[in-house]
């Protein structure tokens, strides 16, 4: 019977967390609050990190905004070099960093300029990955793109393997205001939550 | 305002549904904190089964990483449709426990009656 005294009880914890998220700006709080802010200046290279695709060749939102935001930081003159991630597709065909490359070379990006990196499938592979490919041609100072909760992570990451790195999260301090804007920020939050508890308990970080 | 107008509509058709159970479908009134009740503990039914389904999932894809050797993303872990298969685990789960205690209930009620018979 206290079993289910204790259950009752989870559900109406369950209840308030859930009322809390939807209707107060509790979402926005915890998500300045985990997040990192952007700290946007000249580097050697804008790293953009790989954000799924869904389909072959078809990038996922996440993915099309980071590839536009690391675009458009070139385009300011950020950095010299463009490198960009995303494991190559299963079944093979247009992988994510080949179709983030196409986009860049259609804005006018010169293709001197575009690194891609294909092999890594984890935030911690794309650190190393890329320090493999962008240590040997001088680059230690980086524009990290990446989403704004993921980036607190990411950034631990790419100091570990000897980046120096600038914060150019792509949704800085999102202001969810409808409901389900405020359930939809929570996903990620608590995606990143559980991600970074993995990576802590592996010793990643 | 969104958020108001959300919770306006909910509660006018929490009313309207108080009304009709009362009124129209003679629900008893003190029925209601037993149905919240009820309520409550399916949601956290829900709870305890995502969690479950989280950790299974998680532990599972941990070791065909391992096993095979072939790399598994572990975001299938977090897929959404788990809250919604855990919300069905839940309702089934719950509606299995009352509809056992109904019938036991029922059981030891027929057996009372048939050790009074002379």
């Amino acid at each position: 019977m206290s079993g289910w005294r204790f259950i009752r009880g989870l559900g109406i914890v369950t209840v308030v967390a859930f009322l809390l998220v939807c209707f107060t700006p509790l979402p926005n709080l915890l998500n300045r609050w985990t997040g990192v802010s952007a700290q946007l200046q000249p580097a050697a290279a804008i790293v953009v990190l790989g954000g799924g695709t869904e389909g072959v060749g078809v990038l996922s939102t996440s993915s099309l905004r980071r590839t536009v935001h690391g675009i458009t930081l070139f385009q300011r003159g950020f950095a010299p070099l463009l490198a960009l991630s995303g494991p190559a597709s299963q079944p093979p065909g247009r992988g994510e960093a080949e179709v983030r490359a196409e986009l860049a070379r259609l804005f006018g990006v010169s293709p001197a300029a575009i690194v891609t990196e294909t092999t890594a499938r984890t935030t911690r592979a794309e650190a190393a990955c890329m320090a493999a490919l962008l240590h040997p041609k001088g680059v230690s100072k980086i524009l990290l793109v990446t989403g704004y909760a993921h980036m607190a992570r990411a950034r631990r990451l790419f100091e570990k393997v000897g980046f120096t790195v600038q914060p150019a999260p792509v949704d800085d301090l999102s202001e969810a205001s409808k409901p389900e804007a405020r359930w939809g920020l929570m996903r990620p939050l608590a995606q990143e939550f559980l991600a970074r508890t993995y990576y802590r308990v592996a010793g990643y970080l | 305002m969104e958020s108001v107008f959300v919770l306006v509509v909910v509660g006018l058709t929490s009313a309207g549904a108080y009304v009709l159970g009362t009124a129209g479908l003679g629900f008893s009134r003190s029925g209601i904190r037993l149905a919240l009740g009820k309520t409550c503990e399916c949601v956290g039914l829900m709870l305890v089964f995502g969690v479950l389904n989280l950790a299974v999932a998680t532990c599972t894809i941990l070791a065909m990483r391992s096993v095979s050797g072939r790399f598994v993303s572990l975001y299938i872990a977090s897929d959404t449709t788990f809250l919604m298969l855990s919300w069905l685990q839940a309702l089934t789960f719950q509606a299995w426990r009352e509809g056992s205690h109904q019938r036991h209930t029922s059981e030891s009620r027929d057996s009372k009656l048939l050790h009074r018979e002379p």
